[in-house]
């Protein structure tokens, strides 16, 4: 579970995570998959499908309009430019590496759960059997490898892509914050997301997360 | 978010009682100061038995934040980043006053001491606690985490630490020490900071408690406890407040042990109820 060291691509500056929210069905391939490939323990999900539900039905003289909306919000860790988590850690377990991967040192993590309160993608997430945090490493191994990480390559309806944070701000624009993540001036997440249609709708007065007992 | 509460017990055990020990400390050093003495200074306070105690429940509070930790053994690493994570500050400057208050305590029982010398080690442990104090709450009040971010985080830090720290040197020297008499003017100063304390955390409750007060802060996050779920907690803290003036009154009109410990098992119990609300509140921006 160490998560260190490895060869990097020289030439990536910010690796980032694309998702297609419009193109979303929910399937949660990419949760399976991660969960897979990195042998996650129950209550451990380093990356997340969030269902969102919102809208209600409107009577038009004797009709009932139907408004009600819902989409998927597929979340790991954002490889922040700010990583929140980092700035708190006590012991610099939390870093960046040059491609900007932010990556856990085990072997100097206490367990103090500090980074996990502080989050608030929820990417910092707790090993009951270690004892020590774990979060997503945008599957650093395979990068190296030069192959997809696993919930990319698993993605059926290509929702997800990945690459330089620049080149996908190019080719998708700068979309990082749809409901319910938080404001990206916070940590600056490298993430770029093609909302869903409804998302300028949805705000926590109008929509809510509909699945929270599984993630 | 309520399981929260129970599941940090040793936070609520590591605040509490290390904050209980910084209060008493600082009405021993206040009292050394500023109680009598034309020079300026008096000594009678400063005793052994006193800061050994408070060295004590200090060593305890540390011990039982470790039960927080997932590999306590590693504790030591988390002094790696003082130059950016709170936490880290926290720790050295709970090293540094728990080093200066045994020195203290040990240059008392030796009585081999130049008077100088001690006024600049209580000097130091205060300035040490009081930064201990400003880096245990910034660590608290994330940018992510707008029900630790307010003003109510260090107030009910300071007034934790001011209720149990009167309340805590009162009952040491007027019971344990059986010193009464001699520091009746201790005893009062004591009586008035508890009271202030009483007055500083109600206050505090309701103009600044998260989903509470009047200006904390309001529902801004997905995760927001129900202020519902909040009412025990808030009930039996004001219950265990009301019984702490209760019981100090009796103790005034009675002195003696048993109304002093009640007022300040009282307070005790007000201040465990209050922490663990204050961590079952815990809710972050985002998901």
């Amino acid at each position: 579970m160490l998560q260190s060291g490895g060869s990097q691509s020289s030439w990536v500056r910010q690796y980032a995570f694309y998702f297609d929210s419009s193109s979303c069905s929910g399937c949660k391939a990419c949760q399976v998959a991660c969960k897979d490939k990195h042998d996650l323990p129950v209550n451990v999900l380093w990356r997340r499908v969030y269902e969102v539900a919102g809208g209600s039905w409107t009577k038009s003289g004797n009709i009932w309009v139907p408004g009600v909306f819902s989409y998927y919000v597929s979340m790991a860790c954002h490889q922040c430019a700010k990583p929140i988590c980092g700035d708190g850690c006590p012991t610099k377990a939390i870093y960046k590496r040059q491609d900007g991967i932010v990556l856990l040192d085990t072997e100097a993590c206490i367990g103090c759960r500090l980074c996990e309160w502080a989050c608030p993608y929820g990417a910092l997430q707790f090993d009951e059997a270690t004892r020590l945090m774990t979060k997503c490493h945008f599957c650093f191994d395979y990068i190296d490898a030069g192959k997809p990480p696993a919930c990319v390559a698993a993605c059926p309806m290509r929702a997800l892509d990945f690459g330089e944070l620049a080149d996908l701000r190019k080719k998708y624009g700068t979309t990082s914050q749809v409901f319910p993540l938080p404001e990206a001036a916070l940590t600056e997440p490298a993430l770029v997301i093609k909302p869903h249609r409804d998302a300028p709708r949805a705000t926590k007065d109008t929509a809510e997360v509909a699945n929270w007992e599984e993630i | 978010m309520t399981g929260l509460a129970w599941k940090e017990w040793p936070l609520v055990g590591f605040t509490v009682l290390s904050q209980t020990a910084v209060g008493a400390f600082w009405m021993i050093a206040g009292a050394s100061f500023f109680l009598e003495g034309a020079s300026g200074w008096n000594s009678r306070y400063l005793t052994f038995p006193f800061l050994a105690a408070v060295v004590v429940v200090f060593g305890l509070a540390a011990a039982v934040s470790l039960f927080h930790l997932g590999r306590p053994w590693r504790a030591v690493f988390a002094l790696n980043n003082l130059k950016r994570s709170w936490l880290s500050r926290e720790i050295l400057f709970e090293l540094i006053f728990m080093a200066l208050a045994a020195s203290l305590a040990l240059l008392v029982l030796k009585k081999a001491y130049r008077p100088t010398l001690v006024r600049m080690l209580v000097a130091l442990a205060f300035t040490a606690s009081v930064l201990f104090m400003i880096s245990m709450a910034k660590l608290y009040m994330m940018r992510t985490v707008p029900t630790w971010r307010g003003v109510y985080t260090p107030l009910s830090f300071l007034g934790t630490a001011l209720l149990l720290g009167s309340l805590g040197a009162a009952l040491s020297y007027d019971v344990f020490l059986d010193l009464g008499r001699k520091v009746r003017p201790f005893l009062d100063a004591a009586a008035i900071v508890a009271l202030a304390a009483v007055v500083l955390i109600i206050l505090s409750l309701f103009l600044f408690a998260p989903g509470l007060g009047l200006f904390g802060t309001k529902k801004t996050t997905l995760l927001e406890l129900p202020v519902v779920k909040m009412y025990p907690y808030l009930l039996s803290r004001l219950i265990f407040l009301s019984g702490t003036v209760l019981c100090f009154f009796l103790y005034y009109r009675n002195p003696g042990a048993p109304f002093l410990t009640l007022a300040f098992l009282s307070a005790l119990a007000a201040e465990v109820a209050g922490r663990s609300l204050f961590y079952a509140v815990y809710s972050r921006l985002g998901v």
